[in-house]
């Protein structure tokens, strides 16, 4: 796991030094922030009418418009992870280094998760902001956060399981786009089908996941499902690269 | 005239009796159909500098990426220092340094954070050191602050040839370690390798012939991806019409 450490600070070194790193934690910054602040606006008017809801629950779990960018930043910060080494012919110096490719898929995987949570950080200000001027539920902030965090360790595996399949980032970006943008509309199913099928997309999707952590609700099911599809998308990206050796 | 050995034995009087670095035993690689390698064998002693010479597209490349662990063989057999390379890979990955084709390096690193990097990879212990031995062995300390990606070609190949030495492996293996050189430069690095004189064992693949000519003491000639020569260098070989013979007309006729 040394080596995997090893890889993991190469690649974050390597993305905070990319120009990438700046246009895409920006404009995700501007894209929430426009978020956050339509939803203030729209709790503040409606009073009534939002209920339970908040501008922080409304935020992580009851709007389209959270997901909307992940389903483009995702891939974006993803892409790179291995069809930016294979398309720069470094993947061939990892792979003669004395270290397996778990490895590799390890480290890659790690920087991954860095890279998504520094995506959330600043978004505490929000909580911050709506604590200063009105009362929190901090426990549902707290899930929130959890359930953010375990999306993201699902979305970023299949970001990195494209990635390492890819011959070509862009291929890997558009790759990821799909899978992402398939298992996000399967949510929608929920309200449109009947019967198992209804339950099987209600299990699938990302909404009502983060709408139930932003409620404060950790419900294991969907924490056996993120880190379920995040443990099979790494192995199956180790497969990947050993199988590459036999091509 | 220098006497083509035969492919499975080969008897160097006065080198000491240790394993062989390199044994490659009836090496296969196929890529689809095309069988890129067929059949090679070959043994490199201890200190020795061979070159591994044949046309564009000959399987040099491939027979290196398998030497190396970067590919799985086909079929056949490759020890490196005594280890086998195909069921442990990974020890024997550590037993030499490895210079790709067209040198790829991380661009957006300065040579001695790469350096840094590869040397943590290779587990070597006191990184600092190691990366200073290396920056100065290679020619590039004055440029250990600059970026990678802005180096000239010349300054990349030798900060992969740093990479390559920094774990002090006993085998270099080096995939056309002179293409886009200048003459000095050029001249430098073969001077380099003499220099290694024994202490390491280098493999060298080209299809520059004055190169192996230059630096190597015996050379190993391949065709379509099968052996077709392998013989020790001396003053009177005269490589070109060899390298000509072997390489061209009906390739059934350059037994290995």
């Amino acid at each position: 796991m040394r080596s995997a450490w090893v890889v993991m600070k190469r690649e974050l070194a390597s993305f905070f030094v990319s120009p990438l790193a700046y246009v895409v934690l920006t404009s995700w910054l501007i894209f929430s922030g426009i978020t956050f602040w339509i939803l203030s606006e729209f709790y503040a008017r409606n009073a009534v009418a939002s209920g339970a809801d908040t501008p922080l629950s409304g935020f992580f779990g009851g709007s389209a418009l959270f997901f909307i960018p992940l389903l483009v930043f995702v891939p974006v910060l993803t892409m790179r992870l291995v069809a930016g080494e294979r398309q720069a012919g470094t993947l061939e110096g990892l792979m003669t280094a004395p270290i397996s490719e778990a490895s590799i898929i390890w480290g890659k995987y790690g920087a991954a998760l860095v890279m998504w949570a520094t995506l959330w950080v600043p978004t505490i200000v929000y909580a911050w902001i709506m604590g200063q001027y009105g009362s929190v539920d901090w426990g549902a902030v707290a899930s929130s956060y959890f359930g953010v965090f375990c999306l993201g360790a699902y979305f970023m595996a299949v970001g990195l399981l494209m990635s390492t399949v890819a011959p070509t980032q862009i291929i890997a970006a558009v790759l990821s786009f799909v899978a992402l943008g398939v298992l996000f509309a399967m949510g929608v199913g929920e309200f449109v089908l009947d019967g198992t099928l209804r339950e099987v997309c209600a299990y699938l999707s990302m909404w009502g996941h983060m709408h139930s952590f932003s409620k404060g609700v950790v419900d294991s099911r969907y924490l056996v499902f993120d880190f379920s599809v995040a443990l099979l998308a790494v192995g199956l990206s180790i497969a990947v690269l050993k199988a590459g050796r036999h091509a | 005239m220098p006497t083509v050995a035969s492919a499975d034995r080969i008897d160097y009087p006065g080198r000491p009796t240790r394993a062989p670095v390199i044994e490659v035993d009836a090496l296969s690689k196929r890529y689809g159909s095309r069988l890129a390698v067929n059949e090679v064998s070959f043994r490199v002693e201890q200190g020795e500098i061979v070159g591994f010479l044949g046309p564009n597209g000959a399987g040099k490349t491939t027979t290196l990426r398998m030497l190396t662990g970067y590919l799985a063989p086909t079929g056949g057999k490759i020890q490196i220092d005594g280890i086998d390379a195909v069921g442990n890979s990974i020890q024997a990955r550590a037993r030499l340094g490895y210079m790709p084709e067209g040198v790829p390096l991380y661009r957006d690193m300065r040579v001695y954070e790469y350096l840094r990097h590869r040397a943590s990879l290779k587990r070597v212990p006191e990184v600092g050191a190691a990366v200073d031995r290396t920056l100065e062995l290679a020619g590039v300390a004055d440029a250990k602050n600059r970026i990678v990606g802005q180096l000239s070609k010349g300054y990349r190949q030798r900060v992969a040839l740093a990479e390559a030495l920094i774990a002090d492996p006993p085998l270099l293996v080096l995939d056309e370690p002179t293409s886009g050189l200048d003459p000095n430069q050029v001249r430098q690095f073969r001077e380099l390798v003499r220099g290694f004189g024994g202490a390491k064992t280098v493999f060298l693949s080209t299809h520059i012939l004055s190169e192996v000519q230059a630096v190597c003491d015996r050379v190993i000639i391949i065709r379509e991806g099968r052996k077709v020569a392998d013989l020790t260098l001396d003053e009177t070989t005269e490589l070109e019409n060899m390298f000509a013979e072997l390489t061209t007309g009906n390739a059934s006729e350059g037994g290995s």
